[in-house]
């Protein structure tokens, strides 16, 4: 019935609204094999020919071995060919490279194959740069000829974004693609909201959709499984992400994931196995909702503040809804968008000590005070200093310094952010010359 | 079915035969973590680049010495034997003597960073070179031997006919003359490093579950998000995704390479085009104050154009479902600049990051993923063959300390690509996958190893990004004597001579040409894609 239905499409398409039908988005589009589709665009093209000469122009894809460009060297006409007569091995020479003189001929002798996309009036001139030609199909159809054959990505892409919500894992038999059973896919990741201009971009190939594509899937698919359970679980965050939000309302999302992340986190890190477990067993149960859904966001976010995340898994006795609290405070600051970068850098240092103070950062302090517009002070930072103890040895000791440092930023309007942030941040983060690069090279 | 001819195929009615699917073999691959930096604060910058010199040469001399010994143990000139000396300022004048360093090039354009700063020069990174000699006056190169204790100029008529680069370790025979430099007569390098045998690393069953197959080579997509590029980079993914072959005409001569049977692909670098990445935003006049004044980090969409990396991530995205992808980052990638270049971050790519491995989690190592982003160079097994490859800046800054171009500064093509493998060679032979780093090209300063020199010979060492496609295979010394590798975990008696395939990958944005490699033989084939330039064009 659908192989019915192509001349239709393709008399819809491609006469009346006159645009270009490639073998791939016809294959799409109908959902048909690919080497169908090329046999419908020939058909149409032949029988629309027939009946009305030149109102169909046709791109062919040639493949096969083309003629040595120049006859300089004489190509082998057969790839395997070459298989016996192949590379010479290079004579053994301690380190005498210019011995590869023989290389040049051996390196030509290597199989050149070629696909070649040519426009119905070059076909025949095409053709003949061939020594030999393996296969040759129609590439696409469009009412006239193509001046720029640069417009058929634009096919491609046009036609990426409206099959985009088809997971080529579950269509790719159905298209012709080549299969492979090894596939490993994690699930759960959420696909970016597709961008606003399909033009020049293509939004996301796999919205979190389709219950009932995971029974079909061939191809193993880690966590399959906990996708609809997933979809009830988690139904607050879920129309936050798929709409393309407001900015506003993505950092509320933003949050969630954040502090999702952090049981996960605890998780993954008191019990390792059970991850790699999940992913080669059958996944069942709660733990991979949490695992699966909480992941990716906060996966990558974490990903992002590799300092950060040591402290905060292996530190649990603060409260998520701390966490939220904190990260709350911190978008807020960032909303005023009056100031800059320091603020965003601030979590990953300042906050760590917070956490659980590493004994050795802990000690090292910063001072900074602001003159002029200039904004100076001096911190402490951990030195090594050799010595000779009294046994006449030399011994390296790390000791606790004051170096100085001065700043040609302007200052901070520190009373702004202070009552922001909590009691021991405050100390760490705001004063600590808003985090600024300097101090965290100083650090050691 | 009846098919004769390859054209009937697809240029006939419709038919209702049913298609199978065409199912890829799996691809063995287990990657090495040689030139991961550590994370985070663990990443310090602070060292001096010294470290890796001396590193270097600790680990390179017992090998070169090895060789030297083999070579001049007894040799004589005149009754005079050849003295081994420890350090290059024990060599005494008029002797013969033969001694192990580090090569350093002193040549008029290399970029020079004392000079730089006195001439105030140093806010900027130096203009990169076709070559740091100065065609017109050749005698302003020196080349000099150095070690811990300090340098030995070397001269002679030896030095004419090899190639050498800075940060190769290499042992000279010869005699200091009445002028203080050190007159070589002969010259040794490490030599191939011990070859690791097929399956080394992996589990035995891997071996037999691997079928014969193809590995897919390219670099320098060149995406820079315009359509104008993407024609080739279509027909390419139809390509491997296996939309563009019949499926009668199988494994006949004269047919493209089976899609099918290419288990892997391999992106080494440049996957986005060169001007985006340099372009700074423009800032000038009253949106320039502007943007000063709100200061707004992260996105921003005036400064930023984000379609050559949605291009590249949809573009990976489409062939993953079906193949398994390894991807370096280059020169023009997203990525750090100094090398080792660390993996392209997964957040790059929102579409194809499903297939990547799950984020490390704790001390365990994680299986690589399907969509692996690696560094580069990189280094790693993939069908039980070691493979270790460059983006091509290795390549590049080597090919600058040599004499290829003419007084004019011409360089012919061909000698170029040919100059370009000879210097792959010479690689392999000085165990440096890098020997210009930290000298030329930007790199970590490693403190307790330099993961540049190669412990391992590979089997397969490929560059990318390379004007032009060329491939050899090169040989190494007779293995018996091989008494050097102990240091390297022993050697193994019926080793065979080891043999590597060099691979120049050209650029696909230039060329459009893809490498396929055999899995078993590690013969290299060639497809290209492109349009034919036909009427319209010419017009």
């Amino acid at each position: 019935m659908v192989v019915a239905d192509y001349k239709k499409y393709l008399a819809e398409n491609v006469l009346n609204e006159r645009s270009t039908v490639t073998y791939r988005s016809l294959g799409r589009g109908l959902k048909v094999h690919s080497t169908l589709a090329k046999q419908m665009l020939y058909d149409f093209h032949h029988t629309e020919n027939a009946k009305k000469p030149r109102s169909v122009n046709a791109t062919y894809i040639l493949t096969g071995i083309q003629k040595a460009e120049e006859s300089t060297t004489t190509n082998s006409t057969k790839p395997n060919s070459s298989s016996g007569n192949g590379d010479d091995i290079m004579p053994s020479s301690p380190y005498i490279p210019s011995s590869m003189a023989n290389q040049e001929a051996a390196g030509d002798q290597v199989p050149i194959s070629s696909v070649l996309l040519v426009r119905e009036e070059d076909l025949e001139g095409a053709k003949s740069t061939f020594e030999s030609i393996s296969s040759i199909y129609v590439y696409s159809l469009q009412s006239t000829i193509l001046q720029d054959l640069n417009v058929l990505t634009d096919v491609a892409r046009e036609m990426l974004v409206n099959h985009a919500k088809e997971d080529p894992l579950e269509y790719g038999k159905q298209w012709g693609m080549i299969q492979n059973k090894n596939v490993k896919r994690r699930t759960g990741a959420r696909p970016p909201p597709p961008p606003p201009a399909p033009s020049s971009t293509i939004p996301a190939k796999r919205p979190a959709q389709s219950d009932s594509q995971q029974s079909k899937t061939e191809v193993k698919e880690e966590r399959s499984d906990s996708k609809p359970a997933q979809c009830q679980n988690t139904p607050s965050t879920k129309p936050a992400e798929k709409a393309a939000a407001p900015p506003k309302k993505e950092k509320g999302s933003l949050f969630s994931s954040f502090a999702k992340a952090k049981p996960k986190l605890k998780k993954e890190s008191s019990s390792t196995p059970a991850v790699s477990g999940a992913e080669s067993a059958e996944p069942s149960g709660a733990e991979d909702v949490v695992l699966g859904d909480a992941s990716d966001d906060g996966e990558e976010q974490e990903e992002l503040f590799p300092e950060s995340k040591k402290p905060a898994s292996t530190e649990t006795r603060e409260s998520r809804k701390e966490r939220e609290d904190r990260l709350r405070k911190m978008m807020e600051d960032d909303d005023d968008e009056d100031e800059e970068m320091p603020d965003a850098t601030e979590p990953e240092e300042p906050s760590a000590p917070i956490d659980q103070p590493p004994p050795k950062q802990a000690e090292l302090k910063v001072e900074a005070t602001v003159a002029g517009g200039r904004r100076r002070g001096r911190r402490q930072v951990m030195k090594k200093a050799v010595k000779k103890d009294s046994e006449g040895y030399l011994v390296t000791v790390e000791e606790p310094s004051w170096e100085s440092f001065s700043e040609d930023e302007p200052a901070p309007p520190p009373p702004k952010r202070k009552p922001v942030v909590s009691a021991p941040k405050a100390k760490a983060g705001a004063k600590a010359g808003q985090g600024n690069i300097m101090s965290f090279f100083g650090k050691k | 079915m009846g098919i004769d001819s390859p054209e009937q195929e697809f240029l006939r009615a419709p038919s209702t035969q049913q298609y199978e699917p065409v199912l890829r073999n799996p691809s063995v691959y287990n990657p090495l973590d040689t030139f991961r930096l550590p994370p985070g604060q663990d990443r310090q910058y602070q060292q001096q680049y010294g470290d890796m010199y001396f590193l270097r040469l600790a680990k390179l001399k017992p090998a070169v010495e090895a060789v030297a010994v083999e070579a001049w143990e007894g040799f004589s000139i005149a009754g005079e034997h050849a003295r081994r000396v420890e350090r290059v300022l024990d060599v005494r004048q008029g002797e013969l003597c033969w001694v192990a360093g580090t090569i350093y090039m002193e040549m008029p354009l290399k970029p020079n960073i004392l000079r730089d700063l006195t001439e105030d020069n140093f806010t900027l990174a130096p203009p990169p070179r076709k070559t740091y000699q100065d065609p017109s006056h050749p005698e302003l190169t020196e080349i000099m031997l150095e070690d811990e204790s300090g340098r030995l100029r070397l001269v002679g008529s030896k030095l004419g006919s090899i190639q050498l680069a800075t940060g190769a370790i290499i042992a000279v025979l010869g005699t200091e003359n009445a002028n203080g430099d050190f007159e070589a007569i002969d010259i040794k390098v490490p030599d191939l490093a011990r070859q690791p045998l097929r399956w080394e690393r992996d589990n035995p069953q891997a071996s037999k579950s691997s079928k014969k197959g193809k590995i897919a080579f390219v670099s320098g997509l060149g995406i820079t998000g315009t359509s104008s590029d993407n024609l080739t980079l279509e027909l390419l993914a139809d390509y491997l995704l296996g939309y563009s072959e019949s499926s009668t005409s199988r494994n006949e001569d004269g047919s493209v390479p089976d899609a099918n049977t290419i288990t892997r692909l391999i992106i080494a670098g440049n996957s986005l085009g060169a001007s985006i990445i340099g372009e700074a935003p423009s800032v000038e006049g009253t949106t320039g104050k502007k943007i000063a004044q709100q200061k707004k980090y992260g996105y921003d969409a005036s400064a930023y154009n984000a379609s050559p990396i949605t291009q590249l991530d949809s573009f990976l995205a489409e062939l993953l479902p079906s193949l398994p992808i390894t991807i370096m980052p280059g020169e023009t990638d997203p990525a750090n600049f100094a090398l080792p270049q660390q993996p392209i971050h997964r957040a790059m790519f929102p579409r194809s990051r499903a297939y990547c491995a799950p984020p490390p989690s704790g001390e365990e190592k994680a299986e690589p993923g399907w969509f692996d982003s690696v560094t580069n160079p990189w280094e790693g097994d993939v069908e039980g063959w070691r493979f270790w490859g460059s983006s091509g800046q290795n390549v590049d800054d080597v090919l600058r300390y040599l004499n290829f171009a003419d007084e004019d500064g011409n360089i012919d093509p061909n000698c170029d690509a040919e100059e370009r493998l000879r210097i792959m060679e010479a690689m392999l032979r000085w165990r440096c996958g890098v020997p210009t780093a930290p000298d030329t090209i930007w790199s970590y300063p490693f403190q307790t190893n330099d993961p540049f020199v190669m412990l391992a010979c590979p089997h397969l060492f490929f560059t990318g990004n390379q004007p032009q496609f060329k491939t050899a295979v090169i040989e190494g010394d007779n293995p018996l004597k091989l008494g050097e590798d102990t240091e390297m975990g022993g050697t193994d008696e019926d080793t065979p001579v080891p043999t590597v395939r060099l691979l120049s990958i050209p650029k696909f944005r230039e060329t459009g040409e893809l490498v396929l490699v055999d899995t078993e033989t590690l013969e290299v084939e060639l497809v290209k894609f492109g349009a034919f330039a036909g009427k319209e064009d010419k017009q």
